[in-house]
């Protein structure tokens, strides 16, 4: 048989199934397509013919487009966005936590140990945590916590906690998704966030103390800082895991090392992302509320205990395989 | 699982893949330049949504209140940049609007269609891949392997193709040639090698047809115009004899 022959002899159904996929492709895709598997696999014969019997690039090139439309269809993925969110956060995201949880020591003391540096080096010399945070963030600092009356006055204007709700959402998920991302240069980026992170916090800890009102500023912090920093470090596991992925290949080739590792470190990204979205929440509807004190420190044991408990108990047991 | 299979030497940026059905596809894989485009055309549309985010939420402020719109506008410029790609490119037709005008699509490896999982890891590097300035890191990952992935790409098992069909099939074809038999038999990867010169002879200029069909001396017995010109008789007898 030759080109011309085949092509003819086929052309009615290979009309058809473009037919089908055009209608597959628009708005209002056919409630019936119970033939379109069959019609795919006829497709597929098709294209290995014509492949094997060398009917030239033209040929082969229209039914490869086809069958590569068609596959795309076949195999679309028909789970929805929200189908398995609660099981994630019940049970799925807490059982890879404590699977992994080694990867959280490791990003607690790169993110401990620089903040609790800073802080004790400031006692003897200052400028260090003056020359982390610049002129620009002292005065800030200054100005939020300076006063005895906390950081009320800058939440007295109406729609002030959605502003600031809508600030933390981009600053801090986006740091955390940066955390993720630096994971890909061998895990260097991802510390280097972290590392920075803690030095970061202990500058500001160390001049709050030195110079301002350390009672508002911690009445301001507490009872988000917890999830915000959890988030924090489980962003950084999701980094690690792809850094340490990569360098642990083992018998893999790297780029499937990268794969997997990268398929590993989803739980703990989408994780990150949660704590931190809940840690902005409280931040910007909570944090700056003008309340006692021993209220506030109530409700920021309350989110650590939780934290503790949920990491600790939630999921139980995996099963094991 | 299709696998890659590395049998024949690549004649262009075809990456063939064999599917669960057991035929052999090949995924037309788009290069750094064309991709490069549609980012640029992406920018464009996400520079001008954004603006014109702003004028319409700084107008909504008079009635929602300084505070309200500013976060807003915060929260849009969140999901703006994080989510921008990751929405498109795992709808149905898998690609942003930047790479739809420049007939492209992004698929797994397999061929399939994105998961939500892979848009986001492949977007979320994004920001390692356009470090440390205008995506050096992406373009060395492309140009460091055989089918033009980023490092979100490797991440992600994922890869950018174009959608309908390789550019360089095309071209306009010589007609009315002799068909010359080849002096000897050849192998199918031979065969289809001197079909697919003859298909695409059409894009080249005289001196790129004459130097390539200088490397087979040994089947045209000739050089320059007259080699070229056996060569693309024999492409047509191979495919009109078959």
């Amino acid at each position: 048989m030759n080109r011309q022959t085949f092509e003819s002899l086929h052309e009615e159904r290979w009309k058809a199934f473009e037919a089908m996929l055009d209608e597959l492709d628009g708005k209002n895709p056919p409630e019936q397509s119970a033939q379109f598997p069959a019609m795919f696999r006829q497709v597929c014969s098709d294209l290995s013919l014509a492949q094997q019997r060398m009917y030239g690039l033209r040929l082969c090139e229209r039914l490869n487009a086809m069958v590569i439309r068609g596959h795309k269809h076949l195999y679309r993925s028909s789970a929805r966005l929200g189908e398995g969110v609660l099981r994630f956060i019940a049970v799925d995201f807490p059982r890879a936590f404590r699977k992994d949880i080694k990867l959280f020591w490791i990003n607690c003391v790169f993110f401990l140990v620089p903040l609790a540096g800073i802080i004790i080096g400031s006692q003897f010399e200052p400028r260090w945590s003056h020359a982390l945070l610049g002129t620009e963030q002292m005065a800030q600092l200054q100005d939020m916590y300076g006063s005895d009356s906390p950081i009320k006055h800058l939440r007295d204007e109406f729609g002030s906690n959605f502003m600031m709700f809508a600030f933390y959402i981009m600053n801090n998920i986006g740091i955390d998704f940066r955390i993720f991302a630096g994971g890909i240069l061998f895990g260097v980026g991802t510390l280097f966030f972290i590392i920075f992170n803690g030095l970061f916090f202990g500058a500001a800890t160390a001049y709050i103390h030195e110079a301002a009102n350390p009672e508002s500023f911690y009445g301001f912090i507490c009872g988000h800082a917890s999830v915000e920093i959890m988030g924090m470090l489980v962003a950084g596991m999701a980094g690690l895991h792809i850094g340490l992925g990569l360098l642990h290949s083992g018998r893999r080739g790297r780029k499937q090392a990268l794969l997997d590792a990268a398929k590993r470190s989803l739980p703990f990204l989408y994780g990150a992302a949660l704590l931190t979205f809940l840690a902005a929440i409280i931040e910007g509807f909570w944090s700056a509320q003008p309340v006692a004190a021993p209220i506030k420190y109530a409700v920021a044991t309350f989110w650590f205990v939780a934290l503790v408990a949920y990491f600790t108990f939630a999921g139980g047991q995996a099963d094991e395989a | 699982m299709p696998e890659t299979s590395p049998a024949l030497p690549k004649i262009d940026t075809r990456h063939r893949i064999e599917l669960t059905e057991g035929v052999e596809i090949w995924l037309p894989i788009a290069g750094p330049a064309v991709r490069a485009m549609a980012y640029l055309i992406d920018l464009l549309i996400r520079w001008g949504i954004l603006i014109a985010a702003v004028i319409v939420i700084g107008l909504c402020s008079t009635f929602l209140g300084k505070n309200v719109a500013q976060g807003l506008m915060l929260l849009f410029t969140f999901w703006w940049t994080w989510f921008f790609y990751v929405f498109y490119e795992v709808g149905k037709r898998g690609a942003s609007p930047g790479k739809r005008a420049m007939g492209l699509r992004v698929v797994q490896t397999s061929g399939a269609p994105l998961t939500w999982s892979q848009a986001i890891v492949r977007n979320f590097l994004r920001f390692v891949d356009a470090l440390p300035v205008g995506y050096a890191f992406g373009l060395i990952a492309c140009l460091s392997g055989n089918s033009f992935q980023r490092l979100g790409d490797m991440a992600a098992g994922t890869c950018v193709i174009y959608t309908g069909g390789h550019p360089a099939s095309d071209g306009p074809m010589p007609l009315n040639l002799e068909p010359l038999a080849p002096p000897t038999a050849l192998e199918p990867s031979e065969q289809l090698a001197i079909v697919s010169y003859l298909e695409r002879a059409g894009l080249w200029s005289d001196a790129r047809r004459e130097e390539l069909a200088n490397h087979i001396p040994t089947l045209t017995h000739q050089t320059g115009r007259e080699g070229v010109n056996r060569l693309l008789r024999m492409g047509w007898w191979i495919r009109n004899s078959s």
